[in-house]
C-alpha cells in the first residue's frame, strides 16, 4: 500500500493501523494469547528436534500414554488408564477409550503400535535416540490392550513414557511422516495446531473436544507464538501489548520488569546444571587437566554462591553434585569443594604450577557467566583464551577429544533420573572426558537394575568418584523467569516446560 | 647578480614554505581539534596504568551495573561498572589501547604492503604494474567484513589475529592512491635527471619519490587506521573480535547490548568515546591534506 501511493496521509494511516491495531489484537477480550520463543524450532515434530520449545509444542499438540503431576511427580494414567509389568522387559497397557485425534481418527491400539515401532527403529532417525531406544517393538493384544517390550531391563521407562514419548496417528503419520506431522502437527492433546509458518509464528486453538486428561481442559482460546530472537524487543512488545508472555527473560532484565506493575515476574528453577567438564583423560593431548590436584584447584577456585547470587539468582541453587538434586539417584552426601582461592593456588603449585598455565576455555551460551567463571580462574593463575562457539561447533570437537576445558550445562530433557545426565556424560561415550572404568562399572549397575536401593547405591558410588576425582566442577542450576501480563493467570512449573493448559485469563 | 640585496629576490622573500604550513594549519579548526583529540587519547592510553582508578580486569559481582556519576553513581566508580562489576572508565581507559593499537599497527601493516605495491606499480609501469593492478582488483572484489569474519571465525578471535586480517585486508587503497601518485611523478623531469647522472633505483624510490607522494600517504594512513578501528568494534561486538576479558570498546557495546533497555549508559559510553575517535582521526586526516596540498581542497 506504501509503495503505490506513498502520500503523507496513507503514511499516517499506515503507522496508526498498525500502532492501533496490534495490540487489540493480544488481549483478554480477543482471547488470543500472544507468546514469544527466543529460538527457531527446526521442526514441530516433537521426535525431530532436541529443543526446549519443542518439548513446550509437544506437550500442549500430544498426549503421552502416561502423565507425570508435575507438582507431587506422581505418575497417572493420560492416554493409558492402568499400566503393569509383566515381566522385566515387558509393559501392559490399558488404552483410554473413546479419544480421538484432532483430525477424527480414532485413538486405538494401533496408533501405539505403529508410533513405538516407527521411533524405536534407528534408521528413522528420532534425533534423541536416548529418549526412545531402549524400546524394541510394541504389540497389540487387543483394540485397548497393548504390550511395549523393553531391549533390557530400563527402570527409568515410566517417566520416559510420561516425557518425550508421546502417541501419533498412525494412518496420518504413515502418509505425512516427520516432514508433514511438522508442517501440519495431528495429536490428542490439548491444543491443536492450525497454522505453522516457520521461523515466523505457530496458532495453537483450545481442543474442544478433549478427553478428561489429568492434564486438564484448556481454557485460552487461541495461542500465537511468534519467535523473536532478542530479548529487547520481546520487552519493547510487551510494553506495547502486543505480547502477552515471555519466557527464559534474562535475571537482570526479570528485576527491572518486576519493578514495573504491570507484569507479573515468576521464576522456577529448571533441571539445567551448569558445570565446568575438564580434560581427565587427556584425549586433548598433554594437559594439566590429567592431574588430579588441577582438576581440584579449578573446584576450589570458583566462588559458587556468588554466581548464584549476582548472576543467576532467582531458584538457582549451588550444585557439587553432576547432577540436579531432584533426580533419582543424585546423592547429595559428596564430596564438596568451598570457595577458596588460596587452596586453590597451593594445589596448583603442588601440583608443579606455582605461577599457573594457560589454557583454551570454550564456552556455548551464557556469555556473561563464562566470563566471571573464566575471571575467577584468572585470579587463581589459570589463564585462559576464550573462544564462544555455537553448540554444534562445541559439541563437535568436544566429541573428538579437543577441548581441554568447556563451560557446559545439561537440562536432562527434564527426566527426573540422574541416568539423564551422569549415563549420558560417564559411561564412555565421545562426551565422555573422564573414562573411568570403575564408574562405568557402577552406573551399567544402577542403569540397569530394577531394585532402587541398588541403584541408588551405585550412582552414589559413581557420584563419589566422580566428585572425589573432580572430573567436572558442577557449579550451579539454571532458572527461568516468565513474565506475563497482569491479566494472565498462570503457575509455571519447576521443569521448564511452558503448560499452555494450564493457563487462564483472569 | 650575485649581490643577494636583488630588487627581485627580496621581493621573493617572505613567509617560507614552512612557515606557511604551520600557519595554515594553525588556522584549521578540523586539524586542531582532530589532533588534540587524538592526542589525549594517544596519552591516556600510553598512561592507562596510572590513570586507571581500577584493575579493569576485577570482577566484583556484588556490585554489578553500577550507575556513572551523572546518573545518581558514586565516584568510586565515575562511569559505573559494567555486568561483571568492573570499573567502566578503568577499562574504557584500557580499550583506548586496543583501539589505537589495532588501528595503528592495522595501519602501519596495510600501508608497507600497499605502498610497497603502489609505489612498485607506478615506477616500473609494464608486467608489475599488471600483476599489482590485477592484485588491486582481486582485493577490492573481496567485502572486507565478510572476509575478515570468516577468517576469523576459523582462526578464533584474538588480538593478534584481528591486527593480522586487518592489516592483510586494508592495504588497497594505499596501492591505489600510491599507484597514481607515483605514475604522475615518475614522468617528472627531476626523476628523469636522477636516472641519468646514474642514481640507484632505491635511491630514486626512497628519495625523489617517496617525499613526493608523502602528503597522500599521511591521509590514507588516516583513514584506514579510522577504518580499522570500526571493524575491530565491528568484530568484537559480533563476538569474533577481541576476546574477553580483554577491554575493547566494541565488545562493552556488546556486552551492554542486552541492557540496553534499562542501562543505556552500558552502551552510550563506548559508543560515544568510539565515535569521537573515529571523527577525529578523520578530522585530522582531511586537516592535513588540506594544509599539505591546498590545491587539492574541493
Amino acid at each position: 500500500m506504501l509503495a503505490k501511493s506513498p502520500t503523507r496521509s496513507s503514511f499516517l494511516a499506515a503507522v496508526l493501523m498498525a500502532g492501533v491495531a496490534m495490540p487489540a489484537l493480544a488481549d483478554k477480550a480477543s482471547g488470543t494469547l500472544d507468546v514469544a520463543f527466543t529460538k527457531e524450532l527446526e521442526n514441530v515434530d516433537s521426535y525431530f528436534n532436541s529443543s526446549r520449545e519443542g518439548v513446550v509444542l509437544q506437550r500442549a499438540i500430544w498426549d503421552g500414554l502416561i502423565y507425570r503431576n508435575p507438582e507431587t511427580n506422581e505418575y497417572v494414567g493420560n492416554l493409558a488408564t492402568s499400566w503393569e509389568w509383566v515381566d522385566d522387559t515387558t509393559l501392559e497397557f490399558k488404552l483410554r477409550e473413546g479419544v480421538t485425534f484432532h483430525n477424527g481418527e480414532p485413538f486405538n491400539a494401533d496408533d501405539v503400535v505403529f508410533t513405538v515401532d516407527f521411533v524405536a527403529n534407528e534408521e528413522n532417525g528420532v534425533k534423541t535416540q536416548r529418549n526412545v531406544n531402549w524400546m524394541d517393538y510394541a504389540e497389540k493384544i487387543d483394540d485397548y490392550t497393548v504390550r511395549i517390550h523393553l531391549k533390557e531391563k530400563f527402570p527409568a521407562a515410566i517417566e520416559f513414557l510420561s516425557g518425550p514419548v508421546s502417541m501419533y496417528p498412525n494412518e496420518y503419520y504413515a502418509e505425512a511422516g516427520p516432514s508433514g506431522m511438522g508442517l501440519k502437527p495431528v495429536g490428542t492433546g490439548p491444543y491443536k495446531m492450525v497454522d505453522v509458518v516457520p521461523g515466523q509464528h505457530f496458532v495453537l486453538e483450545a481442543n474442544e473436544s478433549y478427553h478428561d486428561s489429568p492434564k486438564g481442559q484448556p481454557e485460552i482460546a487461541k495461542i500465537d507464538i511468534r519467535t523473536i530472537p532478542d530479548v529487547n524487543t520481546q520487552m519493547a512488545e510487551l510494553f506495547s501489548g502486543s505480547l502477552d508472555l515471555i519466557w527464559q527473560v534474562p535475571a537482570d532484565q526479570a528485576n527491572k520488569l518486576a519493578q514495573m506493575d504491570q507484569f507479573t515476574v515468576a521464576n522456577e528453577s529448571t533441571m539445567r546444571v551448569g558445570y565446568l567438564q575438564m580434560d581427565a583423560a587427556g584425549r586433548s593431548g598433554d594437559t594439566p587437566f590429567t592431574n588430579k590436584l588441577v582438576r581440584q584447584a579449578v573446584n576450589y577456585a570458583i566462588n559458587r554462591q556468588e554466581l548464584v547470587d549476582a548472576l543467576l539468582q532467582g531458584a538457582s541453587k549451588v550444585v557439587y553434585t553432576p547432577c540436579f538434586p531432584s533426580q533419582f539417584g543424585c546423592v547429595q552426601d559428596v564430596t564438596e569443594y568451598e570457595y577458596n582461592p588460596e587452596k586453590a593456588k597451593e594445589l596448583l603449585a603442588e601440583a608443579g604450577y606455582p605461577d599457573g598455565f594457560t589454557v583454551d576455555f570454550y564456552a556455548y551460551r551464557d556469555r556473561q557467566y563464562a566470563e566471571a567463571i573464566t575471571s575467577y580462574l584468572n585470579a587463581v593463575g589459570i589463564k585462559t583464551n576464550f573462544n564462544m562457539l555455537q553448540y554444534s561447533a562445541l559439541r563437535e570437537i568436544n566429541m573428538k577429544g579437543e577441548v581441554p576445558i568447556s563451560f557446559q550445562t545439561w537440562g536432562s530433557y527434564s527426566i527426573n533420573d540422574a541416568s539423564a545426565i551422569v549415563s549420558q556424560f560417564f559411561k564412555h561415550g565421545s562426551l565422555d572426558s573422564a573414562r573411568d572404568d570403575e564408574v562405568l562399572e557402577w552406573l551399567n549397575v544402577a542403569d540397569s537394575s530394577t531394585d532402587p536401593d541398588t541403584r541408588v547405591d551405585n550412582y552414589a558410588k559413581a557420584l563419589n568418584k566422580i566428585t572425589e576425582e573432580a572430573y567436572w566442577a558442577p557449579m550451579f542450576t539454571y532458572n527461568t523467569n516468565y513474565v506475563f501480563k497482569d491479566e494472565v493467570s498462570y503457575t509455571p512449573t519447576a521443569d521448564e516446560v511452558l503448560r499452555f493448559v494450564d493457563m487462564s485469563w483472569k | 647578480m650575485s649581490d643577494v640585496t636583488d630588487p627581485l629576490a627580496r621581493e621573493i622573500e617572505g613567509p617560507s614554505p614552512r612557515q606557511m604550513l604551520k600557519s595554515r594549519a594553525a588556522s584549521h579548526k578540523g586539524l586542531i581539534f582532530g589532533m588534540s583529540v587524538v592526542a589525549f587519547l594517544v596519552l591516556v592510553a600510553l598512561l592507562a596504568p596510572v590513570l586507571a582508578p581500577h584493575d579493569p580486569y576485577a570482577q566484583s559481582l556484588m556490585k554489578r551495573m553500577v550507575p556513572p556519576v551523572f546518573m545518581g553513581g558514586t565516584w568510586e566508580h565515575p562511569l559505573g561498572t559494567d555486568h561483571l562489576g568492573r570499573d567502566y572508565l578503568s577499562r574504557l581507559i584500557y580499550g583506548a589501547r586496543v583501539s589505537l593499537m589495532i588501528g595503528a599497527i592495522a595501519a602501519l601493516i596495510s600501508g608497507v604492503i600497499g605502498t610497497a605495491m603502489g609505489v612498485a606499480a607506478g615506477y616500473f609501469g609494464g608486467k608489475v604494474d599488471a600483476v599489482v593492478t590485477f592484485l588491486i582488483n582481486v582485493r577490492l572484489a573481496m567485502p572486507v567484513v565478510l572476509v575478515a569474519l570468516a577468517v576469523v571465525a576459523i582462526l578464533g578471535g584474538s588480538l593478534t589475529v584481528v591486527i593480522c586480517v586487518l592489516g592483510l585486508l586494508l592495504w588497497d587503497r594505499f596501492a591505489v592512491v600510491m599507484r597514481a601518485s607515483t605514475l604522475q611523478i615518475s614522468r617528472r623531469d627531476y626523476i628523469a635527471a636522477a636516472q641519468v647522472i646514474g642514481a640507484s633505483t632505491p635511491r630514486i624510490l626512497l628519495s625523489e619519490i617517496m617525499p613526493n607522494v608523502f602528503n597522500n600517504l599521511i591521509v590514507i594512513v588516516t583513514l584506514e587506521m579510522a577504518h580499522a578501528i570500526l571493524l575491530e568494534a565491528a568484530l568484537s561486538f559480533l563476538g569474533l573480535g577481541v576476546q574477553p576479558p580483554t577491554p575493547s570498546w566494541g565488545l562493552m557495546v556488546s556486552e551492554g547490548k542486552n541492557m540496553m533497555l534499562f542501562e543505556p549508559w552500558l552502551v552510550l559510553i563506548p559508543g560515544v568515546v568510539l565515535f569521537v575517535l573515529v571523527l577525529a582521526i578523520n578530522l585530522m586526516g582531511d586537516g592535513l591534506r588540506d594544509v599539505t596540498a591546498p590545491e587539492g581542497r574541493s
